[in-house]
Protein backbone atom coordinates (compact mmCIF):
# COMPACT_ATOMS: atom_id res chain seq x y z
CA UNK A 1 0.00 0.00 0.00
CA UNK A 2 1.03 3.34 -0.97
CA UNK A 3 -0.27 6.41 0.99
CA UNK A 4 0.53 10.38 0.05
CA UNK A 5 -1.43 12.85 2.34
CA UNK A 6 -1.18 15.98 1.76
CA UNK A 7 2.38 16.26 -0.32
CA UNK A 8 3.94 19.84 -1.11
CA UNK A 9 6.66 20.55 -2.65
CA UNK A 10 8.25 24.07 -3.12
CA UNK A 11 10.89 25.45 -4.85
CA UNK A 12 13.50 27.22 -3.05
CA UNK A 13 12.85 30.41 -5.08
CA UNK A 14 9.28 29.69 -3.32
CA UNK A 15 7.16 28.48 -6.55
CA UNK A 16 4.74 25.63 -5.34
CA UNK A 17 5.51 22.86 -7.87
CA UNK A 18 3.27 20.16 -6.06
CA UNK A 19 0.53 21.46 -3.77
CA UNK A 20 -1.32 19.39 -1.31
CA UNK A 21 -1.33 15.67 -3.44
CA UNK A 22 -2.99 13.04 -1.49
CA UNK A 23 -3.61 9.71 -3.29
CA UNK A 24 -3.26 5.85 -2.41
CA UNK A 25 -2.65 3.56 -4.84
CA UNK A 26 -3.50 -0.13 -3.45
CA UNK A 27 -0.87 -3.39 -3.98
CA UNK A 28 -0.92 -3.78 -7.52
CA UNK A 29 -2.98 -0.84 -8.94
CA UNK A 30 -1.52 1.39 -11.91
CA UNK A 31 -2.54 4.80 -12.05
CA UNK A 32 -1.17 7.24 -14.55
CA UNK A 33 -0.36 10.44 -13.30
CA UNK A 34 -0.80 13.01 -16.55
CA UNK A 35 -0.52 16.62 -17.13
CA UNK A 36 0.98 19.05 -19.66
CA UNK A 37 4.70 20.11 -19.54
CA UNK A 38 5.71 21.59 -16.24
CA UNK A 39 2.83 20.51 -14.22
CA UNK A 40 4.99 18.96 -11.41
CA UNK A 41 4.76 15.35 -12.26
CA UNK A 42 8.94 14.71 -12.30
CA UNK A 43 9.04 16.65 -9.13
CA UNK A 44 6.22 15.18 -7.66
CA UNK A 45 7.73 11.10 -8.33
CA UNK A 46 11.39 12.56 -7.08
CA UNK A 47 9.18 13.77 -4.08
CA UNK A 48 7.98 10.21 -3.81
CA UNK A 49 11.38 8.73 -3.41
CA UNK A 50 13.05 11.00 -1.31
CA UNK A 51 15.17 12.66 -3.97
CA UNK A 52 14.05 16.08 -2.89
CA UNK A 53 12.33 17.62 0.48
CA UNK A 54 8.93 17.84 0.65
CA UNK A 55 6.16 18.76 3.19
CA UNK A 56 3.21 15.97 3.96
CA UNK A 57 3.18 12.36 4.44
CA UNK A 58 4.61 9.64 2.29
CA UNK A 59 3.71 6.06 3.40
CA UNK A 60 5.26 3.12 1.68
CA UNK A 61 3.78 -0.65 3.28
CA UNK A 62 3.86 0.93 6.65
CA UNK A 63 7.13 2.95 6.81
CA UNK A 64 6.82 6.75 6.68
CA UNK A 65 9.35 8.60 4.64
CA UNK A 66 11.29 10.08 6.80
CA UNK A 67 15.50 10.74 6.84
CA UNK A 68 15.71 8.06 9.63
CA UNK A 69 13.92 5.30 6.90
CA UNK A 70 15.35 6.69 3.93
CA UNK A 71 17.45 3.52 3.31
CA UNK A 72 14.30 1.30 3.54
CA UNK A 73 11.84 3.66 1.53
CA UNK A 74 15.04 3.24 -1.68
CA UNK A 75 14.18 -0.61 -1.34
CA UNK A 76 10.56 -0.20 -1.61
CA UNK A 77 10.33 2.57 -4.02
CA UNK A 78 11.93 1.64 -7.59
CA UNK A 79 11.72 5.04 -9.44
CA UNK A 80 12.48 4.67 -13.93
CA UNK A 81 13.69 7.75 -15.47
CA UNK A 82 12.58 9.94 -17.90
CA UNK A 83 16.20 9.55 -20.14
CA UNK A 84 17.47 6.29 -19.42
CA UNK A 85 20.79 7.48 -20.20
CA UNK A 86 20.64 8.93 -16.21
CA UNK A 87 20.25 5.39 -15.21
CA UNK A 88 22.33 3.80 -16.96
CA UNK A 89 25.94 4.65 -16.00
CA UNK A 90 28.06 1.31 -15.37
CA UNK A 91 30.67 -0.16 -18.00
CA UNK A 92 27.76 -2.72 -18.55
CA UNK A 93 24.37 -3.68 -18.23
CA UNK A 94 24.95 -6.79 -15.66
CA UNK A 95 26.95 -3.83 -13.06
CA UNK A 96 24.16 -1.29 -14.06
CA UNK A 97 21.21 -3.92 -12.70
CA UNK A 98 24.10 -5.28 -9.71
CA UNK A 99 24.45 -1.66 -8.91
CA UNK A 100 21.29 -1.50 -6.67
CA UNK A 101 21.14 -4.86 -4.38
CA UNK A 102 25.22 -4.07 -4.15
CA UNK A 103 23.69 -1.02 -2.38
CA UNK A 104 21.65 -3.38 -0.56
CA UNK A 105 24.14 -5.24 1.04
CA UNK A 106 22.90 -8.42 -0.91
CA UNK A 107 25.92 -11.19 -1.28
CA UNK A 108 26.98 -11.58 -5.09
CA UNK A 109 25.35 -15.46 -5.52
CA UNK A 110 22.08 -13.58 -5.17
CA UNK A 111 22.54 -10.70 -7.18
CA UNK A 112 24.16 -13.14 -9.87
CA UNK A 113 20.15 -14.68 -9.57
CA UNK A 114 18.53 -11.86 -9.55
CA UNK A 115 20.13 -10.16 -12.97
CA UNK A 116 19.40 -13.24 -15.00
CA UNK A 117 15.88 -13.44 -13.44
CA UNK A 118 15.31 -9.70 -14.20
CA UNK A 119 17.00 -9.71 -17.80
CA UNK A 120 15.26 -13.24 -18.81
CA UNK A 121 11.80 -11.44 -17.36
CA UNK A 122 12.15 -8.48 -19.91
CA UNK A 123 13.68 -10.93 -22.97
CA UNK A 124 16.85 -8.68 -22.62
CA UNK A 125 19.18 -11.35 -21.65
CA UNK A 126 21.74 -10.91 -24.71
CA UNK A 127 22.12 -7.16 -23.43
CA UNK A 128 23.81 -8.44 -20.32
CA UNK A 129 27.30 -8.34 -20.82
CA UNK A 130 26.63 -4.83 -23.49
CA UNK A 131 27.48 -1.16 -22.60
CA UNK A 132 24.80 1.12 -22.46
CA UNK A 133 26.41 3.54 -25.09
CA UNK A 134 25.36 0.67 -27.83
CA UNK A 135 22.04 -0.07 -27.03
CA UNK A 136 18.82 1.31 -29.12
CA UNK A 137 16.23 3.36 -27.12
CA UNK A 138 14.10 0.34 -26.40
CA UNK A 139 16.96 -1.39 -25.17
CA UNK A 140 17.62 0.84 -22.69
CA UNK A 141 14.81 1.38 -21.68
CA UNK A 142 14.13 -2.38 -20.87
CA UNK A 143 17.95 -2.23 -19.20
CA UNK A 144 16.44 0.57 -17.35
CA UNK A 145 13.48 -1.07 -16.04
CA UNK A 146 15.45 -3.71 -15.03
CA UNK A 147 17.88 -2.01 -13.15
CA UNK A 148 14.90 -1.19 -11.16
CA UNK A 149 13.14 -4.44 -10.74
CA UNK A 150 16.26 -5.98 -9.54
CA UNK A 151 15.72 -4.00 -6.03
CA UNK A 152 12.25 -6.28 -5.72
CA UNK A 153 10.79 -3.26 -5.29
CA UNK A 154 7.02 -2.93 -3.86
CA UNK A 155 6.15 0.36 -5.56
CA UNK A 156 7.28 1.70 -9.25
CA UNK A 157 7.70 5.23 -10.25
CA UNK A 158 7.91 5.33 -13.82
CA UNK A 159 8.68 8.86 -15.58
CA UNK A 160 7.80 8.91 -19.15
CA UNK A 161 8.51 6.14 -20.14
CA UNK A 162 7.49 5.70 -23.77
CA UNK A 163 9.98 8.66 -23.81
CA UNK A 164 12.18 7.96 -27.19
CA UNK A 165 10.25 4.75 -27.95
CA UNK A 166 9.37 3.35 -31.43
CA UNK A 167 5.91 2.13 -31.78
CA UNK A 168 7.47 -1.70 -31.89
CA UNK A 169 9.42 -1.21 -28.49
CA UNK A 170 6.42 1.49 -26.94
CA UNK A 171 4.15 -1.43 -27.78
CA UNK A 172 6.86 -4.15 -26.08
CA UNK A 173 6.82 -1.94 -22.98
CA UNK A 174 2.95 -1.80 -22.34
CA UNK A 175 3.10 -5.60 -22.66
CA UNK A 176 5.60 -5.95 -20.09
CA UNK A 177 4.20 -3.46 -17.35
CA UNK A 178 0.84 -5.19 -17.46
CA UNK A 179 2.41 -8.26 -16.69
CA UNK A 180 4.42 -6.70 -13.54
CA UNK A 181 2.42 -7.29 -10.44
CA UNK A 182 3.86 -3.87 -9.16
CA UNK A 183 1.53 -1.28 -7.92
CA UNK A 184 3.17 1.46 -10.06
CA UNK A 185 3.00 5.18 -10.92
CA UNK A 186 3.09 6.47 -14.49
CA UNK A 187 4.02 10.21 -14.95
CA UNK A 188 3.15 10.18 -19.05
CA UNK A 189 1.96 12.83 -21.87
CA UNK A 190 0.91 9.42 -23.40
CA UNK A 191 -2.64 9.40 -22.84
CA UNK A 192 -3.07 5.74 -24.69
CA UNK A 193 -0.32 4.41 -23.39
CA UNK A 194 -2.28 5.52 -20.32
CA UNK A 195 -5.34 3.96 -20.81
CA UNK A 196 -3.49 0.86 -21.92
CA UNK A 197 -1.74 0.63 -18.90
CA UNK A 198 -3.30 2.04 -16.06
CA UNK A 199 -7.03 1.78 -14.56
CA UNK A 200 -6.99 5.12 -13.33
CA UNK A 201 -5.58 8.63 -14.24
CA UNK A 202 -4.71 11.50 -12.30
CA UNK A 203 -4.88 14.72 -13.65
CA UNK A 204 -1.89 17.35 -12.56
CA UNK A 205 -2.07 20.96 -13.00
CA UNK A 206 0.06 23.32 -11.81
CA UNK A 207 1.23 21.03 -9.02
CA UNK A 208 -2.75 20.53 -8.13
CA UNK A 209 -4.84 17.34 -8.96
CA UNK A 210 -6.77 18.49 -11.28
CA UNK A 211 -8.92 15.66 -11.72
CA UNK A 212 -9.40 11.91 -11.20
CA UNK A 213 -11.13 9.02 -12.43
CA UNK A 214 -11.16 6.01 -14.51
CA UNK A 215 -9.17 6.36 -17.14
CA UNK A 216 -11.47 4.29 -19.61
CA UNK A 217 -13.41 7.90 -18.80
CA UNK A 218 -11.68 10.91 -18.28
CA UNK A 219 -8.85 10.06 -20.84
CA UNK A 220 -11.44 10.69 -23.28
CA UNK A 221 -13.18 13.48 -22.04
CA UNK A 222 -12.14 16.31 -24.70
CA UNK A 223 -13.32 19.29 -22.67
CA UNK A 224 -11.60 18.13 -19.42
CA UNK A 225 -8.42 17.44 -21.00
CA UNK A 226 -8.35 20.53 -23.40
CA UNK A 227 -8.58 21.97 -19.43
CA UNK A 228 -6.08 20.04 -18.26
CA UNK A 229 -3.64 21.45 -21.15
CA UNK A 230 -4.03 17.99 -22.42
CA UNK A 231 -5.23 16.31 -25.45
CA UNK A 232 -7.85 13.76 -25.27
CA UNK A 233 -8.02 10.29 -26.60
CA UNK A 234 -9.35 10.39 -29.89
CA UNK A 235 -12.47 8.30 -30.25
CA UNK A 236 -15.79 8.38 -32.78
CA UNK A 237 -17.45 11.00 -30.94
CA UNK A 238 -14.13 13.32 -30.46
CA UNK A 239 -13.66 13.23 -34.12
CA UNK A 240 -16.63 14.60 -34.81
CA UNK A 241 -16.83 17.59 -32.66
CA UNK A 242 -13.36 18.29 -34.02
CA UNK A 243 -14.31 17.88 -37.50
CA UNK B 1 31.30 12.63 -33.26
CA UNK B 2 31.66 9.16 -33.37
CA UNK B 3 35.65 9.03 -32.59
CA UNK B 4 34.65 10.56 -29.30
CA UNK B 5 32.15 8.17 -28.74
CA UNK B 6 34.46 5.02 -29.69
CA UNK B 7 36.98 6.60 -27.37
CA UNK B 8 34.66 6.32 -24.97
CA UNK B 9 33.38 3.16 -25.32
CA UNK B 10 37.47 2.09 -25.59
CA UNK B 11 37.90 3.95 -22.11
CA UNK B 12 35.02 1.04 -20.95
CA UNK B 13 36.34 -1.46 -22.59
CA UNK B 14 39.44 -2.21 -19.95
CA UNK B 15 36.27 -2.46 -17.37
CA UNK B 16 34.22 -4.55 -19.68
CA UNK B 17 37.25 -7.18 -18.95
CA UNK B 18 36.41 -7.39 -15.89
CA UNK B 19 33.57 -9.44 -16.22
CA UNK B 20 36.14 -12.65 -17.78
CA UNK B 21 36.47 -15.80 -15.45
CA UNK B 22 40.07 -16.11 -15.63
CA UNK B 23 42.11 -17.73 -12.72
CA UNK B 24 42.54 -13.85 -11.57
CA UNK B 25 39.35 -12.54 -11.94
CA UNK B 26 38.25 -15.25 -9.62
CA UNK B 27 40.78 -14.06 -6.92
CA UNK B 28 39.39 -11.98 -4.24
CA UNK B 29 38.98 -8.27 -4.92
CA UNK B 30 40.60 -7.73 -1.19
CA UNK B 31 43.20 -10.00 -2.16
CA UNK B 32 44.36 -8.32 -5.58
CA UNK B 33 43.69 -5.18 -4.07
CA UNK B 34 46.38 -5.42 -1.40
CA UNK B 35 48.53 -6.97 -3.43
CA UNK B 36 48.62 -3.79 -6.26
CA UNK B 37 49.25 -2.03 -3.42
CA UNK B 38 52.48 -3.60 -1.77
CA UNK B 39 53.16 -4.32 -5.36
CA UNK B 40 53.22 -0.39 -6.21
CA UNK B 41 54.55 0.43 -2.86
CA UNK B 42 57.88 -1.46 -3.13
CA UNK B 43 58.41 -0.35 -7.05
CA UNK B 44 58.64 3.38 -6.09
CA UNK B 45 60.84 2.51 -2.90
CA UNK B 46 63.52 1.11 -5.48
CA UNK B 47 66.87 3.49 -5.63
CA UNK B 48 66.11 6.31 -8.30
CA UNK B 49 69.44 4.54 -9.77
CA UNK B 50 68.69 1.11 -9.68
CA UNK B 51 66.70 0.44 -12.96
CA UNK B 52 68.66 -3.08 -13.37
CA UNK B 53 66.72 -4.47 -10.00
CA UNK B 54 63.41 -3.27 -11.92
CA UNK B 55 63.47 -5.25 -14.13
CA UNK B 56 62.14 -8.01 -11.65
CA UNK B 57 59.07 -6.28 -11.46
CA UNK B 58 58.29 -7.40 -14.62
CA UNK B 59 56.62 -10.88 -13.39
CA UNK B 60 53.64 -9.08 -11.80
CA UNK B 61 52.26 -7.32 -15.21
CA UNK B 62 53.58 -9.85 -17.30
CA UNK B 63 52.34 -13.00 -15.56
CA UNK B 64 48.87 -11.61 -14.56
CA UNK B 65 47.78 -10.22 -18.20
CA UNK B 66 48.67 -13.18 -19.39
CA UNK B 67 46.88 -15.64 -16.87
CA UNK B 68 43.80 -12.71 -17.14
CA UNK B 69 43.94 -13.59 -21.13
CA UNK B 70 44.02 -9.42 -21.38
CA UNK B 71 45.67 -8.44 -24.61
CA UNK B 72 49.01 -7.27 -23.92
CA UNK B 73 47.75 -4.25 -26.68
CA UNK B 74 44.95 -3.02 -24.40
CA UNK B 75 47.24 -2.44 -21.56
CA UNK B 76 50.34 -1.27 -23.13
CA UNK B 77 47.85 1.56 -25.23
CA UNK B 78 46.81 2.87 -22.14
CA UNK B 79 50.34 3.20 -20.35
CA UNK B 80 51.10 5.17 -23.05
CA UNK B 81 49.01 7.93 -22.70
CA UNK B 82 50.62 8.17 -18.84
CA UNK B 83 54.07 8.31 -20.46
CA UNK B 84 54.65 11.93 -21.47
CA UNK B 85 53.50 13.23 -18.11
CA UNK B 86 56.41 11.54 -16.98
CA UNK B 87 58.90 12.45 -19.51
CA UNK B 88 58.19 16.29 -17.95
CA UNK B 89 58.52 14.98 -14.58
CA UNK B 90 62.17 13.00 -15.10
CA UNK B 91 63.71 15.47 -18.07
CA UNK B 92 65.43 17.86 -15.31
CA UNK B 93 67.08 14.98 -13.86
CA UNK B 94 68.97 14.26 -17.61
CA UNK B 95 70.10 18.00 -17.15
CA UNK B 96 71.23 18.17 -13.81
CA UNK B 97 72.14 15.62 -12.60
CA UNK B 98 75.83 14.63 -14.16
CA UNK B 99 77.23 11.79 -12.04
CA UNK B 100 78.65 9.19 -13.63
CA UNK B 101 77.45 5.51 -12.96
CA UNK B 102 79.62 3.83 -15.48
CA UNK B 103 81.56 4.05 -19.03
CA UNK B 104 82.14 1.84 -21.36
CA UNK B 105 84.51 3.09 -24.72
CA UNK B 106 83.17 6.56 -25.44
CA UNK B 107 79.71 5.76 -24.11
CA UNK B 108 79.09 7.40 -20.56
CA UNK B 109 75.81 6.65 -18.42
CA UNK B 110 75.21 10.05 -16.27
CA UNK B 111 72.98 9.55 -13.18
CA UNK B 112 70.35 11.82 -14.70
CA UNK B 113 69.68 9.13 -17.57
CA UNK B 114 69.61 6.42 -15.41
CA UNK B 115 67.10 7.83 -12.86
CA UNK B 116 64.99 9.23 -16.06
CA UNK B 117 64.56 5.76 -17.16
CA UNK B 118 63.72 4.45 -13.88
CA UNK B 119 61.07 7.08 -13.82
CA UNK B 120 59.88 5.96 -16.94
CA UNK B 121 59.92 1.73 -16.26
CA UNK B 122 58.82 2.98 -12.42
CA UNK B 123 55.67 4.56 -13.93
CA UNK B 124 55.09 1.88 -17.07
CA UNK B 125 54.82 -0.56 -14.13
CA UNK B 126 52.62 1.25 -11.46
CA UNK B 127 50.63 2.67 -14.16
CA UNK B 128 50.06 -1.20 -15.54
CA UNK B 129 49.50 -2.81 -12.61
CA UNK B 130 46.70 -0.35 -11.61
CA UNK B 131 45.32 -0.84 -15.02
CA UNK B 132 45.50 -5.07 -14.82
CA UNK B 133 43.55 -4.02 -11.19
CA UNK B 134 40.51 -2.59 -12.96
CA UNK B 135 41.05 -5.38 -16.09
CA UNK B 136 40.70 -8.19 -13.61
CA UNK B 137 38.03 -6.64 -10.92
CA UNK B 138 34.78 -5.00 -11.11
CA UNK B 139 34.97 -1.12 -10.40
CA UNK B 140 31.88 -1.40 -7.90
CA UNK B 141 33.87 -5.06 -6.52
CA UNK B 142 36.70 -2.70 -5.70
CA UNK B 143 34.97 0.36 -4.27
CA UNK B 144 33.16 -2.04 -2.04
CA UNK B 145 36.39 -3.69 -0.79
CA UNK B 146 38.12 0.54 0.08
CA UNK B 147 34.89 0.60 1.90
CA UNK B 148 35.63 -2.44 3.87
CA UNK B 149 39.17 -1.22 4.43
CA UNK B 150 37.37 1.68 6.30
CA UNK B 151 38.66 4.37 3.52
CA UNK B 152 36.73 7.61 4.28
CA UNK B 153 33.00 7.85 2.78
CA UNK B 154 33.96 10.90 0.79
CA UNK B 155 36.96 9.53 -0.91
CA UNK B 156 35.38 6.66 -2.04
CA UNK B 157 32.35 8.47 -3.52
CA UNK B 158 34.73 11.25 -4.97
CA UNK B 159 36.73 8.58 -6.48
CA UNK B 160 33.63 7.22 -8.52
CA UNK B 161 32.03 9.90 -9.30
CA UNK B 162 35.28 11.04 -11.25
CA UNK B 163 35.27 7.65 -13.04
CA UNK B 164 31.70 8.10 -14.05
CA UNK B 165 32.07 11.88 -14.42
CA UNK B 166 34.44 11.30 -17.57
CA UNK B 167 32.31 9.56 -19.58
CA UNK B 168 29.03 12.12 -18.85
CA UNK B 169 31.50 14.67 -19.84
CA UNK B 170 32.79 12.31 -23.20
CA UNK B 171 29.42 12.10 -23.66
CA UNK B 172 28.00 15.95 -23.25
CA UNK B 173 31.21 16.56 -25.72
CA UNK B 174 29.94 14.05 -28.34
CA UNK B 175 26.33 15.75 -28.46
CA UNK B 176 27.56 18.98 -28.75
CA UNK B 177 30.11 18.37 -30.95
CA UNK B 178 27.22 16.85 -33.38
CA UNK B 179 25.61 19.81 -32.78
CA UNK B 180 27.92 22.24 -33.82
CA UNK B 181 29.24 20.41 -37.04
CA UNK B 182 25.74 20.48 -37.84
CA UNK B 183 25.96 24.07 -38.11
CA UNK B 184 29.74 24.43 -38.67
CA UNK B 185 29.83 21.85 -41.85
CA UNK B 186 33.53 23.47 -42.56
CA UNK B 187 34.94 23.19 -39.31
CA UNK B 188 36.34 19.94 -37.31
CA UNK B 189 36.56 21.62 -33.86
CA UNK B 190 34.94 23.95 -32.43
CA UNK B 191 36.46 27.70 -33.69
CA UNK B 192 38.77 29.78 -30.85
CA UNK B 193 35.49 32.41 -30.56
CA UNK B 194 33.17 29.71 -29.96
CA UNK B 195 35.13 27.62 -27.50
CA UNK B 196 34.81 29.73 -24.64
CA UNK B 197 31.04 29.41 -25.10
CA UNK B 198 31.55 25.58 -26.00
CA UNK B 199 33.28 24.62 -22.95
CA UNK B 200 31.35 26.62 -20.68
CA UNK B 201 28.20 25.38 -21.87
CA UNK B 202 29.92 21.35 -21.99
CA UNK B 203 30.43 21.65 -18.07
CA UNK B 204 27.10 23.52 -17.08
CA UNK B 205 24.93 20.75 -19.17
CA UNK B 206 27.17 17.67 -18.30
CA UNK B 207 27.12 19.31 -14.16
CA UNK B 208 23.38 19.17 -14.97
CA UNK B 209 23.40 15.82 -16.25
CA UNK B 210 25.78 13.86 -13.54
CA UNK B 211 22.94 15.84 -10.82
CA UNK B 212 20.62 13.40 -13.05
CA UNK B 213 22.65 10.49 -12.65
CA UNK B 214 23.77 10.83 -8.63
CA UNK B 215 19.61 11.19 -8.42
CA UNK B 216 19.25 7.83 -9.88
CA UNK B 217 21.96 6.34 -7.97
CA UNK B 218 20.68 7.25 -4.73
CA UNK B 219 17.02 5.96 -6.17
CA UNK B 220 18.83 2.87 -6.42
CA UNK B 221 20.20 3.11 -2.57
CA UNK B 222 23.48 4.62 -3.16
CA UNK B 223 25.29 6.09 0.06
CA UNK B 224 22.96 4.30 2.44
CA UNK B 225 24.79 0.83 2.76
CA UNK B 226 26.35 1.07 6.17
CA UNK B 227 29.73 -0.73 6.22
CA UNK B 228 28.48 -3.61 8.72
CA UNK B 229 25.95 -4.41 5.82
CA UNK B 230 28.73 -5.39 3.39
CA UNK B 231 28.48 -9.06 2.68
CA UNK B 232 32.19 -10.31 3.21
CA UNK B 233 33.09 -12.82 0.56
CA UNK B 234 35.43 -14.84 2.44
CA UNK B 235 39.09 -15.76 1.28
CA UNK B 236 39.98 -18.98 0.14
CA UNK B 237 43.21 -20.49 0.28
CA UNK B 238 44.10 -19.45 -3.39
CA UNK B 239 43.60 -15.46 -2.74
CA UNK B 240 46.68 -16.05 0.52
CA UNK B 241 48.13 -17.69 -2.09
CA UNK B 242 47.83 -14.71 -4.35
CA UNK B 243 48.40 -12.02 -2.23
CA UNK B 244 51.95 -13.71 -0.26
CA UNK B 245 53.11 -14.57 -3.87
CA UNK B 246 53.01 -11.10 -4.83
CA UNK B 247 53.65 -9.05 -1.85
CA UNK B 248 56.49 -11.58 -0.69
CA UNK B 249 58.03 -11.53 -4.01
CA UNK B 250 57.80 -7.90 -4.31
CA UNK B 251 59.68 -6.87 -0.87
CA UNK B 252 61.87 -9.98 -1.40
CA UNK B 253 63.21 -8.26 -4.80
CA UNK B 254 63.67 -4.62 -2.92
CA UNK B 255 65.50 -5.87 -0.42
CA UNK B 256 67.68 -8.11 -2.37
CA UNK B 257 67.74 -4.61 -4.58
CA UNK B 258 69.68 -3.90 -1.91
CA UNK B 259 69.11 -0.16 -2.02
CA UNK B 260 65.88 0.65 -0.25
CA UNK B 261 65.37 4.45 -0.27
CA UNK B 262 63.79 5.34 2.99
Amino acid sequence: MFKIENLSVKYPDGTLAVDNFTMNISSGEHIALAGGNGAGKTTLILALAGIIESDGKVIVDNIELNKKNISEIRKKVGVVFQNPDDQLFMANIYEDIAFGPRNLGIDEETIRHRVDDRLKLLNIEHLKYKTALKLSGGEKRMAAIATVLAMKPSVMLLDEPTAFLDPKSRRNLINILKKLPHSMLIATHDLTFANEVCENTVILKYGKIFSQGKSSEILYDNDLMNRGNLEAIENDYNKTTKQ
Amino acid sequence: MADIRSKLTEFYSLEQMSLKNTVIHKIHPFSKLISTIIYIMCVVSLDRYSFQSLSFYFFYPVITIALAEIPFKMIIKRVIIALPFCVFAGISNIIFDKTIIFSIGGFTLTGGVCSFITIMVKSFLCVASVLILIATTPFSKLTLQLKRMYIPDIIIMLIEMIYRYIGVLMMQADSMMTAYKLRSPYSKFPHIKDMGSFIGQLFIHSADRAERIYKAMKCRGYGTLHIKQIQKKRMILNDYIFMSVVCLSSLMFLITGGQLNV
